[in-house]
């Protein structure tokens, strides 16, 4: 755990350098831990791929005070009680009209189709973080021969629902958005509410399975 | 009631933001401006995280079917009550029947209208800021349109009231913008974080077109990466404020509609000056220089001073 801070009023606590499961589950531990505490001198916590971002109050807490309390807790963090990840089953339908870049994919990679379709529907993969956008789980870890770069020039609008894959991480457009991610298929599974909790069907640490329709 | 006539380049509900929910992506989508946002609700007696209206442009034109008190903060401008002009940054009553029109934006790029009472919107997840993006909070999810009507409860006459002189900040280009050292300050070159950063050395930036309320992009001399260093991140939370450096070297601004980032993030802009950002409007001229954080403090310590005036703490 190593603490850094953040502008003025936030604590970087960043776990390693690299995308792992090991890794990540610190960082899921560090944040369900923290979120436990409901301390009123956090105003928000982001938890991503290797570190955790605490946005705090500076008219309650400072960055010393704050980085001194993590560091006591290091060890209550490592060995928390923390909730089972859920695990989503999500019905795609690849390629066609529903996977604008399908083809490309499928070229790049050197696979037909269908083993593009076998390959992704086949792993369990990792909610890493939910961002940029409300409910959008950046899923990991993508087999390596699906590794594919994003588009140099972002699509304006991404239709929502949209499956799609970046080097090795796959993910799901909540919402119609901007994105620059190769669009393999479709899903009509809600993945953002903001009218009842829980507002994101997923979760960090959740674990995804994607089914072929 | 209020109507709202024409709704300007672009008005939207904003209040003090929506906090925390950044773990599932839901950003704070605040107002830009957060002292004016505040100082507008205390010149119509309401609390600082109320709702305001947050517009861009000229030509708002609102038309009051209540007895109320209004106020304008926020970028400098030319406002009219029927006939007769009314000052920005004071309280002004407004009979049933009234016209306001916002006919010049002289100074500054957003502007701020308060009324005395609650605005019926949406609240969600504990606020009332519109999310453009995905479509929720404030008017219906969306910017206001010609013909929306926004109900009022709670209606009071206010006292009038008048934020002083010493506290309405300058607008006018071009901007200092004062930072502190971001996570990956090290991963460019010495001679580009001068010229970038360093009083006296510093070349300026030209806020692009591309802007919005995600993100100011400039234009500019691009910072050069160190030689071996990636030109991405791991994706990471970002907090407001963050001057981010994708590959082509030229700086984006994040402001309150993003939570997590892949890209290095050179400084943030100290929050004393992250109101500022509210008012950088396409092809102003912009600098920064680098501040310690004591320096940062200490200049948050003295913005706090304005903000409880306002009630804003």
């Amino acid at each position: 755990m190593n603490l850094t801070r953040y502008g003025e009023n936030g604590v970087r606590i960043k776990f390693g350098d690299a995308i792992n499961l090991e890794i990540h589950e610190e960082v899921r531990r560090c944040y369900f831990f923290l979120k436990a505490l409901h301390l009123p001198d956090i105003i928000d916590i982001t938890p991503a791929f290797t570190a955790c971002l605490i946005h705090f109050d500076t008219r309650k807490t400072s960055f010393t005070k704050l980085a001194e309390m993590l560091s006591e807790r290091e060890l209550d963090m490592a060995s928390a009680a923390v909730a089972e990840p859920a695990v989503h089953e999500i019905s795609v339908r690849y390629g066609g009209v529903h996977g604008l870049d399908m083809s490309f994919v499928s070229a790049h990679c050197g696979l037909t189709e269908d083993e593009v379709v076998t390959i992704h529907a086949a792993e369990l993969y990792t909610v890493f973080t939910v961002g940029f956008i409300p409910g959008f789980p950046y899923l990991g870890v993508l087999d390596r021969r699906l590794n594919t770069p994003r588009l140099e020039t972002p699509r304006v609008r991404v239709p929502k629902g949209s499956v799609g894959i970046a080097q090795r991480q796959t993910g799901i457009y909540p919402f119609q958005s901007p994105g620059g991610w190769r669009i393999i298929g479709q899903t009509e599974t809600s993945l953002f509410d903001a009218k009842k909790e829980p507002y994101s069907l997923m979760q960090i640490g959740d674990k995804v399975r994607f089914i072929k329709e | 009631m209020i109507e709202i006539v024409r709704p300007a380049m672009y008005t939207i509900v904003v209040d003090q933001g929506r906090y925390g929910q950044c773990a599932i992506g839901v950003p704070p989508s605040a107002a830009l401006d957060r002292f004016a946002s505040a100082a507008s609700n205390w010149l119509t007696g309401n609390d600082a995280s109320s709702p305001a209206l947050e517009v861009i442009g000229s030509g708002l034109v609102l038309r009051f079917n209540v007895d109320t008190a209004c106020a304008i903060t926020g970028a400098k401008v030319k406002a009219f009550l029927d006939d007769r002009e009314v000052e920005p940054w004071t309280t002004f009553r407004v009979s049933k029947g009234g016209t306001l029109k916002v006919v010049e934006v002289l100074e500054g790029f957003r502007y701020y209208v308060s009324f005395s009472g609650i605005m019926v919107v949406d609240e969600v997840m504990g606020s009332c800021a519109t999310n453009l993006e995905c479509g929720f909070g404030g008017y219906r999810g969306r910017a206001l349109a010609a013909g929306d009507r926004i109900e009022l409860t709670e209606i009071g006459l206010a006292d009038i009231r008048i934020v002083p002189q010493k506290y309405i900040p300058g607008m006018h280009p071009p901007h200092t913008l004062r930072v502190v050292e971001g996570p990956e300050a090290h991963y460019f070159s010495e001679d580009s974080l001068k010229a970038m950063f360093q009083k006296h050395f510093q070349k300026s930036y030209t806020v692009s077109n591309m802007s919005n309320r995600a993100g100011i992009r400039l234009v500019g001399e691009p910072l050069i990466f160190r030689k071996g260093m990636e030109k991405s991140i791991i994706s990471e939370g970002v907090m407001p404020g963050t001057i981010q450096i994708p590959g082509d070297g030229q700086p984006i601004i994040i402001l309150y509609e993003r939570t997590v980032g892949g890209y290095t993030r050179v400084a943030i802009v100290i929050r004393a000056d992250q109101d500022l950002l509210a008012h950088l409007k396409p092809s102003d001229s912009v600098i920064f220089e680098m501040v310690s954080m004591d320096e940062a403090e200490r200049l948050w310590l003295e913005q706090t001073k304005k903000l409880s005036h306002v009630n804003a703490l």
